[in-house]
């Protein structure tokens, strides 16, 4: 395809947008009855209003949550390759099956660790 | 793959100690947390060790991304020596400062794990990896203050600076990735060198990657951090981050310019080199107009990263260019541990006037060698070594740096030698002002005893001690420095 046709596309395609546009709104404003009410001019017809500004500040604690959740996230993509592969060990391969038990055990302490850390400062109880 | 345990044994050391002591912190109630400094003093001697009986070794595990050899062992010295130096300055800082002394602690080790990493790694990943770890712990300590502005100040400009420069780094590196075909630095200069002409937008992805070490070691363009974050910082992170994170940062810029990017020296080199020139002179410059002590150490230390500078600055690629680049890696090396030496010093005499009185400003010093004359005699000796002057390792660290320019005299090099020479005349003066101010002004009236503690008098002894022995003996470091070749032979 040549330059010209190449845009002429994006040509076409911005006037045929336009004049759908063009036209769904004529033809909306020519058949609908007119009956103004303050009420259609809410940002919700129905539906809870909003209220305050969109600056509100979200409480603190959900953040410790939402940082352990993605710890244990994590986690999780690190147990799954590791599962996989861990059926197909045993005492003769390189490396050996309590080797990749015990090393995986280690990672989970660790951040079971973090886990009994965040328990004991009080992190998880909500009020 | 079999793991070679006992290469990465002090980095195990480290580990297990910083699990212990977010343990030991949870389970111990108020003044008892204290005891978790020793601990964590415990751990680091176990870890050096560890270090000096891998001393010429040459052991590599991980596939190749793991070295042991003789450089790494000097680096990692140097950087549990300053784990342990801090350790003493931090002790009592924080125990009367009401501070979280287990995090702070947890934390210190764990940066301390990326730095020891960090010389070995010879792998783009492992030191992206490394870099992180010693940044992360850093970005929270620095705001550990937490109901101080000036310390969430500090965090917050560290964090945005620090996040902004490591995406610029990894964007750098997955394109050094898309050019090679791999992450191993060997492999990376071994492709490099096969290619021929470099494509102009490899080179752009290099000086990305050495943006990231550019914003660790506070290089000018990326500084802007370093007098904020020190200055509002809790003074031993200060000090951490002016010495040992800015090893770190070296440690990985050599691996990275000296292994993967050697074939390109000739195109980084002089950028380094111009960078050195920018960075002694602003930060000496910004330097002589500052009046709050701490902030005088955090531009000092912008300006020493300038003369760390200058030996990549000489780096030439290619076998005729090896000589000049294992001077310069020695070079740098030397400096590093000169630098740590009277830096922590200068740091250690800081926290122990501020402790207790809140004192930073230059013009409080006034009267000091009458106070404390220790402490003032110690903070001449470091701010002397500091700025070079004989019998002070300071001298020799700078002695070092122009042996490197002369091993193989370039234009260059001769520029950037008397850029050198200027900005150690230009650093003098700021200096000896302090000086001046603790030995000749009047003071004023202060009823606050000095009460530097136990351990922060030994560090600081120790560490004067050492500026003044390694001054007159500097073959002590040289000889150590000297036997390091960078690339393992194995």
């Amino acid at each position: 395809m040549s330059f010209e046709q190449e845009y002429g596309t994006v040509a076409i395609f911005l006037i045929v947008g336009a004049a759908l546009y063009a036209v769904i709104m004529l033809v909306n404003r020519v058949m609908r009855p007119s009956v103004p009410s303050p009420l259609k001019l809410t940002t919700y017809e129905c539906g809870v209003e909003a209220v305050g500004s969109g600056w509100s500040q979200m409480n603190i604690r959900y953040y410790v949550f939402a940082f352990l959740f993605v710890i244990f996230d994590v986690e999780a993509i690190f147990l799954f390759p590791w599962a996989v592969i861990i059926g197909e060990l045993d005492a003769t391969t390189t490396p050996s099956s309590l080797f990749a038990l015990i090393a995986m055990f280690l990672f989970i302490a660790t951040l079971l660790e973090g886990l009994a850390y965040a328990w004991k400062k009080g992190v998880l109880t909500w009020d | 793959m079999a793991i070679d345990w006992f290469a990465i044994a002090p980095e195990i050391a480290l580990t297990v100690t910083a699990l212990l002591v977010l343990l030991a912190d949870l389970n111990l109630r108020g003044d008892a947390k204290q005891l978790v400094n020793p601990l964590a003093a415990f751990g680091t001697v176990v870890a050096i060790v560890f270090t000096v009986l891998l001393w010429g070794e040459e052991r590599t595990t991980f596939g190749t991304s793991f070295v042991v050899n003789e450089y790494a062992v000097v680096f990692k010295l140097l950087f549990l020596g300053s784990l342990l130096a801090i350790l003493g300055i931090s002790w009592r800082f924080f125990a009367e400062g009401r501070y979280f002394q287990g995090e702070y602690y947890f934390l210190l080790l764990t940066a301390f794990i990326g730095m020891l990493i960090m010389p070995s790694a010879r792998d783009l990943l492992l030191l992206f990896v490394a870099l992180e770890t010693v940044s992360i712990p850093a970005f929270v300590m620095a705001g550990l203050r937490k109901r101080s502005l000036y310390s969430s100040e500090a965090a917050l400009k560290f964090f945005l600076i620090g996040v902004l420069s490591v995406a610029l780094m990894l964007f750098g590196i997955s394109m050094v990735y898309g050019f090679t075909g791999t992450t191993d630095l060997a492999g990376i200069a071994a492709a490099i060198s096969a290619a021929g002409d470099p494509e102009p937008l490899l080179l752009a992805s290099v000086m990305l990657v050495i943006v990231g070490f550019g914003f660790k070691i506070s290089a000018v363009p990326f500084h802007f951090w370093a007098p904020d974050t020190y200055a509002g910082a809790p003074l031993p992170v200060a000090a951490m981050l002016a010495v040992a994170s800015k090893a770190a940062g070296f440690a990985g810029l050599i691996a990275i310019a000296f292994i993967a990017f050697e074939p390109l020296a000739e195109v980084w080199a002089p950028v380094l080199g111009v960078l050195a020139i920018l960075t002694m002179t602003l930060g000496n410059l910004v330097a002589l107009q500052q009046r709050d002590l701490i902030r005088l150490l955090a531009y000092s230390s912008v300006a020493q990263a300038g003369y760390m500078l200058i030996p990549f600055g000489l780096a030439r690629s290619g076998a005729d260019g090896a000589v000049v680049n294992e001077a310069a890696v020695q070079a740098v090396l030397f400096y590093l541990v000169a630098y740590a030496v009277m830096n922590i010093g200068a740091f250690g005499v800081a926290i122990a006037v501020n402790r207790r009185t809140g004192l930073r400003s230059i013009a409080d010093y006034a009267g000091l060698s009458a106070r404390s004359p220790l402490l003032a005699m110690a903070l001449t000796v470091f701010l002397l070594s500091l700025g070079g002057a004989p019998p002070t390792v300071g001298l020799w660290a700078k002695f070092a740096i122009v042996q490197a320019a002369l091993t193989d005299v370039t234009p260059f090099g001769v520029v950037l030698m008397v850029f050198l020479v200027f900005n150690s005349v230009i650093a003098f003066f700021y200096y000896l002002k302090v000086v001046k101010t603790m030995w000749m002004d009047e003071a004023r009236e202060l009823d606050v005893q000095l009460q530097p503690g136990f351990n922060l008098s030994t560090v600081v002894a120790v560490l004067m001690i050492g500026t003044v022995v390694l001054g007159v003996l500097p073959g002590l470091i040289s000889g150590a420095t000297s036997l390091t070749s960078l690339v393992a032979a194995g």
